[in-house]
């Protein structure tokens, strides 16, 4: 209670204020010693202990002076003592000197002046909880144990080289050696596997699986007509091949480093460039790119391969985390939260670790010392963002550039019009009062006091609005987003201005330890290093990682991709198996510490990542050996269901493959790729699609004002585009994304769930976009000949033709819609109105309003229903009742 | 014109028997069990111990509002009206607050409300009859003094954001009254807040917990309502064909449990947007009520305010467990007197209407009303916008909060302020506290209500707090 604000102005004052503070302090509060109790150790260091030690002793027992030989800057040292011994027994505070000199209790009266300068009892009270518990110093490091259960440690153990089992396998049942594991597991658990799938269930599932949209008619029928012997394996290939498979895998890897456009909080302010990292992930995929290269480039590219622009794109990695600083925020902690970021993301993405639990105290459940944390998190303490020139390469396309500028570029235009003519109208009222010259130098603070309130709110947004929209413009232009270490001349770097503390001074930074995780508690420092336990656990040495400006992100990056770090070809099989079969050998792809799920096939793990690895760590070896095997293959029914299902409820030993629910953008992708509408151009900056008009219009405060308003692309080809490819606004999802459990792009995702929520069927039936879908697949349907519509239509959403009694139902249900829209023309489309956004200024508590007026350029309309004749809006009504129906939106 | 919602909800029983073919006794029942299930997840539940308040209505003034200018009066600030506040360089300041500083004195008159003569901004003439229902808590201590980190940590216990907001675990812990609206409401105000849908979201929670803003134009729930040229029984025939073929498709996979719920899940929606347009037509309440509130006023501002604040109590009443209402426009760094007093003016007929409807039907006894803003406000300013156009910069260590209802302290003054306002002294709390006795006084165990996420079970107040036992009757 009071004690937090009284350590408070011990931090920041005088030895006066920290005694009036003390007098507060024992002016009649009770039950403050229990409050120090309920203290951890290292909250009562940061908090009480460390502040009176810097104020009322270090001066003469450290940083000063060392009298009496007694050194208390560090643990050890203290224990160690001086000339009249130790000066702590750590847990005996009776036995510690230092306890007897500040009690006044011997020869000793610490510190020196009397019982005047003695320390209140409250801090007294302190000390000996604080050296009951061990006396835990800054470093965080003194009671680190390396005892651990080898259960909860089998991750940092080496990978083991094994042989695939041959007992209780039936060589039959086994097309790679991932059946051998999966069988002799059944078999120990007394399951039969599933018979194989049919073709149409294969082609769909594989189809999904590796491109996130469904096999055309086409595809489905050559499958089901080659009869060969390796018409599933050309499946495989022909799909590993396709464009869309980077665009689907690449989106699995920027669930995990969570991707979005823009930064997160107040401003959520566009990041011109980072789409080159989303497409660079994506290339990544689609070449194969070998991975141990791939983790290289992303945490160390511009040190290791400065030239190669792939390597530099790649270090987009390390910025995508929400960050923002602003004149609200400290420099130091805003730059504190980007080293945070970095080292936990680095941990989770690269090494299924939760390094964060280490941040403020030794890691509870996995070997990971708080000092590990801040060694690691050293490497990246010279790493400084910058924005560099970057020419487009051959491989990233410009398709369209010219057609996404125009409707921003014509946006500026008219802010800058507007915010232009405040501005002379204000230098003219300035001019009136202080003459012309006066007027010419007024900066923008200086004019808007000669503007009424509602035309200084108007400035306000005006000017954020244009700041913004000349970012979005800057998304054309050949810059990266990528790092440095320290500032380099040329390029653009963010600089923060009107600080104390300067960032900016790379060379010089240095990282402590922060006790407790509080950057105001600065404790021992330490260099750049790696994860103490790997080189404990396993084979590989930790490497010497150079104290330098340079060099320490590749030290970092060359120890995770080596081939004997036992987390990394681990954490990246697990992960593919997981996209595979919906559920991880071990079930926590982000945490393989204790608090992960166990594998349930440790054996087949360390295979598949032996393998990886001998493969030259090609995903695409991975996805082969998994899906050419009958594991993959198998009925997501099984024959003896009930047994089945008593033995391995979830599926975990794979007698059977589980179905699942789509994922959010591969509905959304699936609707459009079934409508026949959805773009097939890779790449470049996200483009706006169409969301629900609410959302998009829905005022959103930025700092100090509103965030622009949200326009689609009046383009039906750049609307259209996979999901992917569509801008991130961090802090606005589009809600079509949003409501089938898509990424937040604010937290790593492992895994996407997949709940049903009552506000997914508003979504899917309500929605313009679903309803637009419908109309379009109706026109495509109405292309086709009468008798071929019903069977197209069912082809073409799910895969296989109508069942007999799906045929009748169907042709009753148009026959009846057709007649019922003859009877009821649809209300005709609105045309595009100004937006007004209404929100309360801050100037004055009163209602402001901003009028965006209509956007003037041409737009390509989808089609409407009061345009379409009643017959094809009866088709879209079946359209869209096949969009919602469970076969659309389940794989098994 | 008023259209027909999307459509009359098909009972389970209308799906079944209009399917136009037999389904089996072993898909029925199946269903059934779903349905059960299903329930499950939103179905009322125990909290940890007995508590008054089982609902909570969060009043959030979004922005940051003085508590210097409402319910914290600093006398000494008129002394020291325009003298130049020197501190000491503190590199962990942020450059809003450089620069040289004045001590600004309050624009406002105070006055005494209540049986203890409780001091407020003299301008809440309608909330003084309330004051004896309030525990003005002046010990809180906020973090951040950055807005959308300050607010969600205000919201989710996390500044940085992605954590559930404390309406999706006190959803997640109680359940609630009825499945046919959302269990978590937010009513924002006419812009989102910074940060965004962060501020209700379901963070690692399951999504059921999620909040679900209801918008005061359009569709209340996105996509409720289909698009106009949307015929009523052009959208009943679709979703009877869409029944047939989805039970055609259960029949070819008897074991996928999944897709029951799926179907229920449509069901859900229907009875949700049957109830909706009842739940939120506010319109229905007797005119005295609605002017109690303040509804109809003149002023548009009052007008909006007072419609949430009905409306909050609208869905609590009809058993909707959290309701969040958003108040902004409180970031006075220029201008307070102006900008602070109108805000003032405008809630204040709207939320002392609340709590006086609240009391007068007994709600008050099982609902929690909580004010509170992400941080306070500084005793100085920069003077930016010059002498006579102050207002306050973002305060961390003093704020202003009350609560109201349940088990709360009533007529009651909690904690204290230095004589500048700048810090709090007495009884003094950081906001992970705050949540843990919220979530108590909601019959909830911080320490119990947990979720595995992240590597370990995760739980508001991050790493554990302590009760302040002041707060509790």
């Amino acid at each position: 209670m009071r004690r937090r604000n009284r350590s408070k102005e011990i931090r920041e004052g005088s030895g006066l204020r920290f005694l009036r503070s003390g007098l507060i302090f024992l002016s009649g509060l009770v039950g403050a010693a229990s409050a120090v109790a309920a203290d951890s150790p290292a909250e009562l260091f940061r908090n009480t202990i460390q502040p009176v030690l810097k104020q009322q002793c270090l001066g003469c027992h450290g940083e000063g002076n060392i009298f009496s030989n007694l050194d208390l800057r560090t643990r050890a040292a203290a224990l160690k003592g001086g000339q009249r011994g130790p000066a702590i027994v750590s847990g005996s505070p009776d036995a510690s000197l230092l306890m007897a000199a500040i009690d006044h209790a011997g020869e000793l009266a610490m510190p020196p002046g009397g019982p005047e300068k003695q320390l209140p009892q409250e801090t007294r009270d302190a000390f000996r909880a604080w050296i009951a518990a061990g006396a835990l110093y800054a470093d965080g490091h003194s009671t680190a144990k390396w005892d651990f259960e080898e259960g909860d440690i089998w991750a940092f153990r080496p990978v083991k080289r094994v042989e695939p089992p041959t007992e209780g396998v039936d060589p039959s049942g086994v097309q790679t050696p991932v059946d051998s594991f999966v069988l002799a597991r059944l078999a120990e658990k007394g399951l039969e596997p599933a018979p194989r799938a049919d073709k149409r269930t294969l082609i769909r599932r594989l189809t999904f699986d590796l491109t996130g949209l469904p096999p055309t008619p086409g595809e489905v029928q050559a499958f089901l007509d080659d009869e060969s012997e390796g018409a599933y394996k050309k499946v495989v290939e022909r799909l590993l091949d396709s464009p869309r498979y980077g665009e689907r895998w690449g989106r699995h890897w920027l669930d995990v480093t969570r991707y979005a456009d823009t930064a997160g909080y107040s401003n959520d302010f566009v990041r011109p460039n980072a789409w080159r990292y989303r497409d660079y992930v994506i290339r990544a995929f689609n070449s194969d790119k070998a991975y141990d290269r791939f983790v290289l480039e992303q945490i160390a590219g511009d040190e290791l391969f400065p030239d190669d622009p792939e390597a530099i794109l790649a270090t987009g990695f390390l910025r995508m985390g929400p960050w923002e600083h602003t004149g609200m925020a400290v420099a130091a902690v805003t730059r504190q939260l980007f080293l945070d970021d970095v080292t936990h993301h680095v941990g989770q993405s690269f090494l299924g670790l939760t390094l964060a639990c280490a941040r403020c105290h030794d890691h509870k459940f996995d070997p990971i010392p708080t000092k590990d944390y801040y060694r690691m998190q050293a490497v990246f303490a010279k790493t400084a963002f910058a924005r560099r020139p970057l020419p487009f390469l051959p491989s990233e396309s410009t398709e369209g550039f010219d057609q996404g500028r125009k409707p921003i570029q014509t946006r500026l235009e008219e802010l800058e019009r507007r915010m232009n003519d405040l501005h002379e109208a204000a230098r003219e009222r300035l001019a009136l009062e202080k003459g012309p010259e006066a007027a010419a130098d007024a900066r923008t603070t200086t004019l808007q006091r000669y503007l009424s309130s509602e035309q200084a709110e108007l400035l306000k947004l005006l000017r954020k609005r244009v700041i913004m929209h000349k970012r979005s413009v800057l998304r054309f232009e050949p810059l990266a987003m990528t790092v440095s270490n320290g500032y380099v001349a040329e390029w653009e770097h963010l600089r923060y201005r009107n600080s104390y503390l300067q960032p900016g001074d790379y060379a010089g930074a240095k990282t402590h330890v922060l006790v407790g995780g509080d950057i105001q508690a600065p404790g021992e420092e330490v260099s750049p290093g790696v994860l103490e336990a790997v080189a404990r656990y396993s084979d590989l040495p930790a490497p010497q990682i150079p104290d330098r400006l340079s060099g320490r992100r590749s030290a970092l990056a060359r120890w995770i991709a080596d081939a004997r770090n036992p987390l990394t070809s681990r954490v990246l099989v697990n992960r593919v198996w997981q996209y595979h079969f919906g559920r991880g050998l071990a079930a926590n792809a982000n945490n393989f510490g204790k608090m992960g799920k166990k594998p349930s096939h440790p054996e087949l793990l360390d295979w598949l990542a032996t393998f990886f690895i001998e493969q030259g760590w090609s995903v695409k070896a991975v996805h082969r050996v998994i899906l050419y095997s009958e594991a993959y293959r198998r009925a997501s029914d099984h024959p003896n269901r009930e047994l089945v299902d008593q033995v391995d409820p979830e599926n975990i030993y794979l007698a059977r493959f589980s179905p699942r629910r789509l994922e959010a953008e591969e509905i959304r992708d699936s609707m459009m790729a079934v409508a026949g509408e959805l773009s097939d151009f890779v790449g470049g900056p996200g483009t706006y699609a169409q969301i629900n008009m609410d959302v998009a219009q829905q005022p959103r405060h930025a700092m100090g004002t509103l965030q622009p308003v949200y326009e689609a692309e009046p383009t039906r080809r750049r609307r259209n585009r996979r999901s992917v490819y569509h801008f991130q606004r961090r802090s606005m999802m589009d809600p079509m994304i949003e409501v089938f459990n898509g990424a937040n792009p604010d937290l790593t995702c492992e895994r996407r769930e997949a709940s049903t929520v009552p506000t997914q069927a508003f979504a899917l039936l309500n929605a313009d976009l679903s309803r637009d879908m419908a109309l379009i697949m109706a026109q495509r349907l109405d292309s086709l000949p009468a008798w071929m519509r019903v069977d197209g239509a069912f082809r073409l959403a799910l895969g296989r033709g109508p069942t007999s009694q799906e045929r009748d139902w169907t042709e009753e249900f148009v026959a009846e819609m057709t007649a019922h829209h003859a009877e009821n023309p649809a209300a005709p489309r609105r045309p595009q109105a100004d937006i007004v956004h209404t929100i309360t200024s801050e100037l004055t508590g009163e209602r402001f309003e901003f009028v965006q007026p209509a956007y003037s350029g041409p737009y390509e309309h989808h089609p409407h229903p009061s345009e379409m004749p009643p017959g094809t809006r009866a088709w879209a009504d079946l359209a869209l009742a096949l969009f919602n129906s469970n076969e659309f939106v389940y794989v098994y | 014109m008023k259209r027909p919602v999307l459509t009359a909800r098909p009972s389970r029983r209308e799906l079944l028997y209009h399917s136009g073919m037999g389904l089996g006794a072993i898909a029925l029942s199946a269903m059934l069990q779903k349905d059960r299930a299903q329930a499950g997840v939103l179905a009322p539940k125990r909290g940890h111990h007995d508590a008054k308040a089982k609902n909570c209505i969060f009043l959030l003034m979004e922005g940051g509002p003085s508590h210097i200018d409402t319910f914290d009066p600093k006398p000494k600030l008129a002394e020291l009206h325009m003298r130049e506040f020197v501190k000491e360089k503190n590199k962990f300041e942020a450059s809003m607050n450089t620069g040289k500083r004045y001590f600004v004195r309050s624009p406002f008159e105070f006055r005494r409300a209540g049986r203890m003569g409780i001091e407020i901004n003299a301008k809440l003439a309608h909330f003084a009859d309330c004051v004896d229902d309030v525990c003005f808590y002046r010990g809180l201590q906020a973090t951040s003094v950055n807005h959308p980190t300050a607010l969600y940590h205000l919201n989710t216990g996390n500044r940085f954001g992605g954590d559930p907001a404390i309406g999706s675990w006190v959803t997640y812990g109680l359940g609630t009254e009825n499945q046919n609206l959302p269990g978590f409401v937010v009513l924002p105000d006419l812009a989102y807040p910074q940060g965004g849908a962060g501020n209700w979201s379901n963070g690692f929670l399951p999504a059921h917990y999620q909040g679900t803003p209801l918008r005061s134009q359009g569709a209340p729930v996105l996509d409720m309502r289909p698009p106009e040229y949307v015929t009523e029984h052009q959208q009943r025939k679709t979703l009877d064909f869409l029944g047939r073929l989805n039970r055609s498709h259960s029949q070819r996979h008897p074991h996928h449990d999944e897709l029951a719920s799926r179907i229920e899940s449509y069901e859900l929606a229907f009875r949700m947007q049957a109830d909706m347009p009842e739940a939120i037509n506010i319109d229905s309440e007797p005119e005295a009520t609605r002017e109690l509130y303040g509804v109809g006023s003149g002023n548009s501002e009052v007008d909006s305010i007072a419609r949430r604040c009905l409306l909050a109590r609208r869905l609590v009443e009809r058993g909707v467990r959290f309701v969040q209402v958003i108040v902004s426009g409180w970031d006075s760094h220029e201008y307070i007197e102006k900008a602070h007093g109108t805000r003032l003016d405008s809630i204040d007929r709207p939320i002392a209407g609340l709590l006086k409807d609240l009391k007068r039907s007994g709600l008050l006894e099982e609902t929690l009303v909580v004010w509170a803003g992400e941080f306070g406000r500084t005793p100085d300013n920069g003077l930016r916008g010059g002498q006579t156009v102050w207002g306050r910069d973002h305060n961390a260590p003093a704020m202003a909060f009350w609560v109201a209802g349940g088990a709360a302290p009533r007529g009651k003054i909690v904690g204290a302020t230095d004589e500048t306002g700048r810090n709090a002294v007495e009884v003094v709390h950081p906001i992970k506290n705050m949540h843990v006795t919220l979530l108590h006084l909601l019959g909830l165990d911080d320490t119990r209500l947990t979720y595995f996420a992240q590597g370990r079970q995760k739980q508001l107040s991050q790493t554990g707090g302590e009760l302040i036992k002041e707060l509790i009757a």
